[in-house]
C-alpha cells in the first residue's frame, strides 16, 4: 500500500491513513489493482491509524480505521478476505522508551475495536521490531476481537530485530500467546529471508508467513534491486521451504503479486524439523530445557530481612542487585517472589517483573500464590515465562492453568493435592499425571509442564528424601517432564546445612533432577553441579569445569606487604574488598562510626581529588560504588536487628517530563546514596505532579531535577514552578548539559549542579552538615 | 570502525596522560566495537536557495535560519544523514548501569564517540560516491538557528523509522539514544570551514571544556 500510495503522489510528511477520508478513490483503486492481480487477503489502508499519528488531524482512531476497512471490504466482495492492518506506534516502549506496555495495549485495543466493527475478516500485525509491542497488539486483537491474527515482525539478515528479538524468541512467544499465524515481513528481500523462515519454522507449529521486500534498497535513492520476475523467481525457493503464506512488501507492486501467483504451484509440504522442547525466553535469550537448567531462588523475602525492608521500602535496585549475582554466580532463571505482609502483590509482582527485564537478560519463573499477582505480571512479562506454580488441588487447576494456557507459560506442577502431600512416590506420580493430563486439555504443550515432586526436610521425614528422588526418576523417565526441586529444604534443623544439600542435590540429578531450584551464591551448590555436567557429558571436553577453577583475578590485588584498609578499598573502588573490610569492623564498630570515620572520609577524598582533575569521572564513580557495597552491609545488619536505617535526609530525583536521557541523574543517585542520604529516584520523563506528590509524599527537603535537552527545559521550569506552591516548598538543585547557572536561578531553582560532586555540597547545605 | 579512545577521554573529563584512564576506555571501547557497530542511512537531495533557508524538494523539507542558509551556499544538493547505535546500545548501557555504573559512564562516551565516527564513515561513502564534489562541515538539527523541530520530518525524509528503527519523542528526542542527525551539502566547489570553533558554538557560554582553558576538538 505505501510503495503505491507514494506513487500516487503521497507526499513526505502525509499521513497515508488520512486518504481513506480524502480520497477514498485513490485506495480503493490501490486493493483494485491488487485483486486484479490475484491477491487472496488485502490489508486495509490502516497501518498507522492509532491514537498518537491522528492526535492533530481532527479525526478519530474509529473514524480512519472504520472507513479503511470498508473501502477494501467493498473492493473485495467475495474475491479476497480484509485484513485489519496494524503498524508499530512510532513511539518506542519503555524500558527503550517511555510509552507504557498498558498505554501501547489500549491504542491497539481501540483500533482493533473499530476494525471488528468494520467488517474486517482477520487482524494482522505486521512490521514490529519490539516483541514487547507485538505482544501487547496481539492481547489487544485476542482480547478485543475473535477473528483470526496474524503477527509478522522484521529482521535484520543477522537474524534480529531493531530492538535484538530473535527469530526464536519471536516464535515461542507469540505461539504461546495465540497467534495463528507468524511470519516475517519487510526489512529483507527473499533471499535473504530465506535462512530466517528456516530458524522460525524450527521454532513452531503454526503456518508461517514470509512477505519480503523487492530486494534490498539503494542506499542513496532507496530503490529496491529485484524485478516482479527475480522476485517470483526467489520467491518460488521460499515456497519450496514451506512458507505457508506469501506476500510482498517495500518496493512490490501488483506486477510482482501477479508474477509471485504464477510460482504459487511450487509450493510444497515440507516436512517441518520441529522439536517440541520446553523452552522460556525473553526478547534476546531463549532457554531450551534440553539440559541440567538452574533456577536461582534468591528474589524472595521468605527469611530474609534486608529483602523484606527492600519490599516495604519498593527499594527495586535491591532486587535488581539480587538478581545480578545470582546470574553472575551461574543462575539461568530467575523465581521471583515477592509474597509478605504487607505487599500488595498484584501491584508489586508486575513492578518487579518489569525492574528485572530493564536490567538483566533472564528468562523469569513468576512465583505467587495469587493468581491475580501471577495474570499481572505474565501480562507485562516480555517473552516467554514459566509461572510457579500449579498443584493437583481442583481449585489451583481451574483456576492457574488457564491462566498459563492465554498466557503461553510453561507452569510448574506441584505433587500436593487436597489430601496434603503423599508420602509415598507413587502417589506423588499420580497427582503429576492428573496435572499434566488437565493442562493437556487445556492445549498446553506436554513439554511445558514442569513437576516439582517436592523437597521434605529430612530432620523431621526422613524416608521422605527417597520417596521425593523415586518421584522425581518416575516423573522423568515415565512421563519425560522436567522435574524441579528446591533441594535446600532438605537440610533445615541440621548442621553443616550445605554438606547435606549438596549431597541430596546430586542424588536428585542423579535421579532426573533437570531444575534445581538453588541458591547460586552457594559456591559449593554450583561446583557439585558443574561437576554433575561432567559427568553427564553437558559440558563436553569439560570446558566449562576447567574454566570454573582456572585461577581466576576480577580486583586487582594490592602489592604483597601492603595492608588494605577499609578506606583503601574504598579509595581504589575496590567493592568486594570493601565490603569484606565492613563485614568485618561492624563486628566491633556501630554502623554510624562507620560511615562517619570511614566511609565519607574516603569519598570526600576522591572528590576532592575528582574536582582538582586527580581523578576522572569512572574513578569518582567506582569508589561510589565501593561504598555502596558497604552501606549494603551497613543495612543487613541494621535489618537484622530492626534497628532505624542511617540516613541523613530524602532526596527526591528525577529526569524531567519529555527527557529520556537518565545516565546523568543516575550517576548523581549513586553518588548522593553513598553519602547516606536515601534517593527516592521517580526515573526519567517524569510529569510535575509526580515529583511533587512525591515531595509532598516523603516530606522531602531536597529535590533534584535533571534535563538533558533544550526541549525539555521547560517541562523543569514547569515543575519547579509547581514545587514552589506547595505549602512548604523543599529545596529544588538542577543540572544536566543545557542547564546553566543562571538558568536555574532565573526559574527559581536554589542551587545548580553542575555534577555529582557539586550535588552532593548541596545536600551537605541543605540537610546542614 | 574504530572508536576514538582520545576523543572518549575528552568527553570524561580525563586527562590524556591518564593511563589507568585510558586502560579503562580502551577495554570498554573494545567490548562495545565488538557488540555492535553503527548503521546509517543516507539520501541525496537537490537543494533550492531561499531568502530565509534552503528547500529540499524531494524531501518537501525546508531547513530555516542563517545556518542552512550559510552552509549550503554554493551547494545544488545536500545529503541527508542519520547514523544510530540501535537499540543495542541502550540496551547495553542499560544493563551496564545495573551492574557498574563507572562503567556505565565509560561507555556512554565511548557510544557517542561511536556514533561520531559513524557519522564519519557514513560522509566518506558520501564523498566517494560523489567524486569531485565538495563537502561542507556536517551540521544538525539543534545546533545554531537550525530547529530540532526539523527532527519528525527529517527521520521521515530517510524513512528512518522503518531502516533504521529511530523514533522522535514528542518532546522531539530521538530514540535509540545514541542517534545523530546531519545535513552535509555537496558543492562543486571547495568549501570553508563555517562551523568548526567555539565561535559558533552554542554551549561556549558554560562549556566545561573552556572552563579548563581547552576546548571539545571540533
Amino acid at each position: 500500500m505505501g510503495t503505491m500510495l507514494q506513487k500516487s503522489g503521497l507526499k513526505p510528511g502525509e499521513i497515508p491513513e488520512l486518504k481513506n477520508i480524502e480520497h477514498p478513490e485513490m485506495i480503493a483503486a490501490v486493493h483494485r489493482a491488487y485483486i486484479d492481480a490475484g491477491s487472496q487477503v488485502v490489508y486495509a489502508n490502516t497501518f498507522g491509524a492509532n491514537r498518537r499519528k491522528l492526535a492533530k488531524t481532527g479525526h478519530s482512531v474509529a473514524e480512519v480505521v472504520s472507513a479503511g476497512v470498508r473501502l477494501a471490504k467493498k473492493e473485495s466482495g467475495e474475491k479476497a478476505f480484509v485484513a485489519l492492518d496494524i503498524g508499530p506506534l512510532g513511539e518506542l516502549l519503555e524500558p527503550l522508551g517511555t510509552l507504557t506496555f498498558e498505554d501501547a495495549y489500549d491504542q491497539f485495543a481501540e483500533m482493533m475495536e473499530a476494525g471488528v466493527a468494520a467488517g474486517a475478516d482477520l487482524v494482522v500485525i505486521e512490521t514490529m521490531t519490539d516483541l514487547y509491542e507485538a505482544k501487547a497488539a496481539l492481547l489487544a486483537a485476542k482480547e478485543h476481537t475473535k477473528l483470526p491474527v496474524i503477527v509478522t515482525m522484521s529482521f535484520d539478515a543477522s537474524g534480529r530485530t531493531f530492538t535484538g528479538c530473535t527469530v526464536a524468541a519471536m516464535a515461542h512467544t507469540l505461539e504461546g500467546l495465540g497467534a495463528d499465524a507468524i511470519g516475517i515481513n519487510c526489512s529483507l528481500g527473499p533471499v535473504e529471508l530465506l535462512p530466517l523462515l528456516r530458524e522460525l519454522r524450527r521454532n513452531t507449529l503454526l503456518p508461517v508467513i514470509a512477505k519480503p521486500n523487492a530486494g534490498l534498497p539503494d542506499p542513496t535513492d532507496g530503490h529496491y534491486d529485484l524485478s516482479a520476475d527475480d522476485f517470483a523467481s526467489a520467491m518460488a525457493l521460499i515456497l519450496r521451504e514451506g512458507a505457508d503464506i506469501v506476500g510482498g512488501c517495500c518496493g512490490t507492486n501488483p506486477d510482482y503479486i501477479r508474477a509471485l501467483r504464477q510460482v504459487l504451484s511450487e509450493k510444497k509440504d515440507v516436512r517441518r524439523v520441529y522439536e517440541p522442547r520446553s523452552v522460556v525466553c525473553t526478547p534476546t535469550v531463549t532457554l531450551p530445557m534440553d539440559r541440567i537448567r538452574v533456577i536461582g531462588e534468591r528474589i524472595n523475602p521468605t527469611g530474609k530481612k534486608r529483602f523484606q525492608q527492600a519490599l516495604l521500602e519498593n527499594d527495586l535496585n535491591y532486587i535488581v542487585d539480587v538478581a545480578i549475582q545470582q546470574l553472575d554466580a551461574g543462575a539461568e532463571i530467575l523465581d521471583v517472589n515477592v509474597g509478605y505482609p504487607g505487599v500488595d502483590e498484584v501491584t508489586m509482582l508486575p513492578r518487579v517483573v518489569k525492574a528485572l527485564q530493564a536490567a538483566v537478560d533472564a528468562p523469569l519463573q513468576l512465583d505467587s500464590a495469587n493468581p491475580q499477582a501471577l495474570e499481572a505480571a505474565l501480562r507485562v512479562y516480555n517473552g516467554k515465562a514459566a509461572v510457579n506454580s500449579v498443584n493437583g488441588k481442583e481449585e489451583s487447576l481451574n483456576v492457574i492453568l488457564p491462566l498459563v494456557k492465554k498466557y503461553g507459560a510453561a507452569v510448574v506442577g506441584l505433587t500436593l493435592d487436597e489430601d496434603g502431600i503423599p508420602d509415598t512416590a507413587e502417589k506423588r506420580f499420580a497427582i503429576a499425571e492428573k496435572i499434566l493430563s488437565r493442562a493437556l486439555a487445556l492445549g498446553i504443550p506436554q513439554q511445558d509442564v514442569w513437576i516439582d515432586c517436592l523437597t521434605l526436610t529430612v530432620s523431621a521425614q526422613q524416608e521422605q528424601a527417597e520417596e521425593t528422588l523415586r518421584a522425581v526418576a518416575m516423573v522423568r523417565n515415565q512421563l519425560g517432564l522436567q522435574t524441579l526441586l528446591g533441594v535446600s529444604n532438605i537440610s533445615f534443623g541440621l548442621p553443616n546445612r550445605l554438606l547435606m544439600t549438596q549431597t541430596f542435590l546430586i542424588r536428585a540429578l542423579h535421579a532426573g533432577l533437570t531444575l534445581p531450584i538453588v541458591n547460586p551464591n552457594q559456591k559449593d551448590i554450583m561446583d557439585a553441579i558443574a561437576a554433575f555436567r561432567v559427568l553427564n557429558g553437558e559440558d563436553a571436553q569439560s570446558k566449562r569445569y576447567v574454566a570454573r577453577f582456572a585461577d581466576t583475578q576480577t580486583e586487582s590485588k594490592p602489592a604483597a606487604g601492603f595492608t588494605m584498609t577499609l578506606d583503601d578499598a574504598i579509595l581504589r573502588g575496590l567493592k568486594t574488598e570493601a565490603g569484606r573490610m565492613a563485614r568485618e569492623a561492624l563486628k566491633t564498630e556501630a554502623p554510624l562510626s562507620l560511615v562517619e570515620r570511614h566511609l565519607i572520609p574516603a569519598l570526600d577524598k576522591v572528590g576532592v581529588d575528582y574536582e582538582q582533575g586527580k581523578v576522572f569521572l569512572p574513578q569518582l564513580l567506582s569508589a561510589a560504588q565501593a561504598a555502596q557495597a558497604v552501606f549494603e552491609e551497613i543495612k543487613t545488619v541494621l535489618a537484622n536487628t530492626g534497628a532505624e536505617t542511617v540516613s541523613k535526609g530524602k532526596i527526591i530525583i528525577a529526569t524531567v517530563q519529555g527527557d529520556i536521557h537518565d545516565i546523568g541523574k543516575n550517576i548523581v543517585r549513586t553518588v548522593l546514596e553513598n553519602y547516606g542520604y536515601t534517593v527516592i529516584d521517580l526515573g526519567k520523563d517524569v510529569p510535575p505532579e509526580k515529583v511533587v506528590s512525591a515531595a509532598k509524599e516523603h516530606c522531602a527537603k531536597l529535590v533534584g531535577l535533571s534535563a538533558l535537552m533544550t526541549t525539555t527545559l521547560p517541562a523543569m521550569e514547569e515543575t519547579i514552578a509547581q514545587l514552589r506552591r506547595m505549602d512548604a516548598p523543599p529545596a529544588v538543585m538542577v543540572g544536566g548539559a543545557v542547564v546553566t547557572e543562571s538558568w536555574a536561578h532565573s526559574v527559581g531553582a536554589d542551587h545548580y549542579a553542575k555534577d555529582a560532586r557539586a550535588a552532593v555540597a548541596i545536600a551537605r547545605q541543605v540537610f546542614g552538615e | 570502525m574504530t572508536i576514538p579512545i582520545s576523543e572518549v577521554l575528552r568527553y570524561l573529563g580525563a586527562s590524556a596522560a591518564d593511563e589507568a584512564a585510558r586502560l579503562a576506555v580502551g577495554q570498554a571501547a573494545e567490548e562495545l566495537a565488538a557488540a555492535l557497530a553503527p548503521c546509517f542511512v543516507y539520501k541525496v537531495f537537490s537543494v533550492e536557495h531561499t531568502d530565509s533557508g534552503a528547500f529540499l524538494p524531494e524531501a518537501g523539507l525546508f531547513l530555516p535560519g542563517a545556518m542552512a542558509k550559510t552552509m549550503l551556499q554554493g551547494c545544488n544538493r545536500a545529503a541527508l544523514l542519520c547514523c544510530t547505535l540501535g537499540a543495542a546500545f541502550d540496551r547495553l548501557l542499560r544493563m551496564t548501569q545495573a551492574r557498574d555504573m563507572a562503567k556505565a559512564a565509560i561507555l556512554n562516551a565511548c557510544g557517542s564517540a561511536y556514533a561520531e565516527a559513524g557519522c564519519d564513515e557514513a560522509e566518506k561513502e558520501i564523498a566517494s560516491r560523489y567524486p569531485g564534489m565538495y563537502l561542507t562541515d556536517r551540521f544538525s538539527p539543534g545546533y545554531g538557528d537550525l530547529p530540532l523541530t526539523l527532527q519528525p520530518d527529517f527521520i521521515a525524509a530517510l524513512d528512518a523509522g522503518r531502516r533504521l528503527g529511530v523514533t522522535v519523542t514528542d518532546s522531539l528526542l530521538m530514540l535509540p539514544a545514541k542517534t545523530v542527525t546531519a545535513v552535509i551539502g555537496l558543492s562543486e566547489s571547495p568549501q570553508p570551514a563555517r562551523i568548526r570553533g567555539c565561535g559558533f558554538c552554542a554551549l561556549k557560554e558554560h562549556c566545561a571544556y573552556r572552563e579548563r582553558g581547552t576546548h571539545c576538538g571540533i
